[in-house]
């Protein structure tokens, strides 16, 4: 591969267009002036791929160099040939983005295979049945929580959701949370209604801290009923409303 | 006191499934005679009083018997609640493929399946067991002690064999075209 300068000129092309310097590039692929190469490389005659340009880059350096009397339009046309054809091998020598593989997909929807597992769901229904004849020791171990018993005493869901549609009244507006942001957990929450929870009853409103949000005013209301359903908590109907207590 | 007495002893103030190897260590004998004696208590229990001797959850726990159940609810007033069709499904599906990713659970129900595997978590009935090294890290569930002990397993080995679906296609297409076979 050679890239140099040859004598010839031809400043002005039969259009009227100001060609490029006569920069000639031999290499295996193409052998003729830098403006040749311009034309055949953009009518897909020549594969730029096969062309080496950091020579015909030097040769314009060259040129540029030693030629003293260096027309400008001449330099700026073989300046804007050999862009092109950099621009343009660059994105050739880019990664290819690879069509997708067409999957043959089947006419059948996949079928879930869930109906396997159906003389198992059976046994296991059964064994849980007999299961639940049998008390041990521990309801940790024995009966999960949620068979645990509790008691409301005489408060009935009306007056709950009376003591919660009050603290909701006074709860103040979301602030808007960018999403995914992390939740709280209800274990979470019954810790902190836990400590706010004393041994005198209280009323809902008392317990559920001023500046509450709406979402957290749920929050705190389900935590409550959840330590309330596992006796960690006692509920009563007082005088005017209802109250709750950290359990004795 | 008998080793049969002393075991009865341990299992009564026990909360929870007791090992052999446990029994054995408290009582300074061999886990072959503590087996011995579980034997012998479980048939004393069996012949007299209100009182089952059961090998759960990888241990040996007392528990009332089934006859009584009903005078125990009266008392305890239990508000159990029944597994649903899709919890059971879920808990099914994870009892037999454990550890698993909640993906794919999806992958064998078809349907979303993440608010059953939150209530099962919840109940206890599985438990987290680390995380798939795949893509996102997703976590891995499996059954739990407490699912054992709610279903009255001692092992997962109790599971009942699933049938293999290939050999059921095996078998519908040997019956088609041999009907005689």
């Amino acid at each position: 591969m050679a890239a140099r300068l040859t004598p010839e000129r031809q400043p002005i092309s039969a259009l009227g267009v100001v060609a490029p310097p006569p920069i000639h590039v031999q290499t295996p692929s193409f052998d003729g002036s830098l403006g040749t190469l311009f034309q055949c490389v953009r009518d897909h005659k020549v594969d730029l791929m096969e062309v080496p340009l950091a020579p015909i880059c030097e040769a314009y350096f060259t040129y540029l160099l030693q030629s003293p009397d260096v027309s400008l339009d001449e330099a700026a046309a073989a300046l804007i040939a050999l862009a092109h054809l950099l621009e343009r091998k660059a994105w050739g020598l880019l990664p290819t983005v690879e069509a997708e593989p067409v999957v043959e997909e089947s006419l059948e929807l996949p079928s879930p295979s869930v109906q396997r597992y159906d003389p198992a769901i059976e046994a296991l229904e059964l064994w849980h049945q007999e299961r639940s004849r049998t008390f041990f020791r521990d309801f940790e171990s024995g009966p999960d929580p949620y068979e645990v018993p509790y008691t409301l005493s005489n408060v009935s869901a009306a007056d709950l959701a009376l003591a919660f549609e009050r603290v909701l009244k006074r709860a103040k507006p979301d602030v808007m949370q960018p999403l995914g942001a992390p939740r709280k957990s209800i274990a979470e929450q019954m810790s902190v209604v836990l400590k706010s929870l004393a041994k005198e009853w209280l009323s809902l409103d008392v317990i559920v801290p001023d500046d509450i949000t709406r979402s957290d005013a749920v929050y705190f209301f389900l935590a409550l009923l959840e330590l309330v359903r596992l006796g960690q908590a006692s509920v009563r109907l007082g005088e005017t409303e209802v109250e709750f207590a950290r359990a004795a | 006191m008998s080793i049969v007495e002393r075991l009865e002893a341990l299992l009564f103030v026990s909360d929870g499934p007791v090992e052999v190897s446990v029994l054995a260590m408290t009582l300074g004998v061999t886990e072959g005679q503590v087996e011995q004696g579980l034997e012998v208590l479980e048939a004393r229990l069996d012949e007299r009083g209100a009182i089952d001797l059961v090998k759960i959850a990888g241990g040996y726990q007392l528990c009332t018997k089934q006859e009584h159940a009903e005078l125990v609810v009266n008392y305890l007033k239990p508000q159990r609640q029944k597994l649903s069709r899709s919890l059971m499904e879920v808990l099914a599906v994870v009892a037999y493929n454990q550890p698993i990713t909640i993906t794919e659970i999806e992958q064998v129900r078809g349907v979303q399946s993440e608010y059953s595997v939150r209530a099962l978590l919840e109940r206890r009935l599985v438990e987290e067991m680390g995380r798939k090294p795949a893509p996102g890290r997703p976590v891995l569930y499996g059954t739990s002690a407490q699912f054992l002990h709610q279903f009255k397993m001692n092992d997962l080995t109790q599971l009942p064999k699933l049938e293999d679906p290939q050999e059921d296609a095996f078998a519908i297409v040997r019956s088609t075209v041999s009907p005689d076979a």
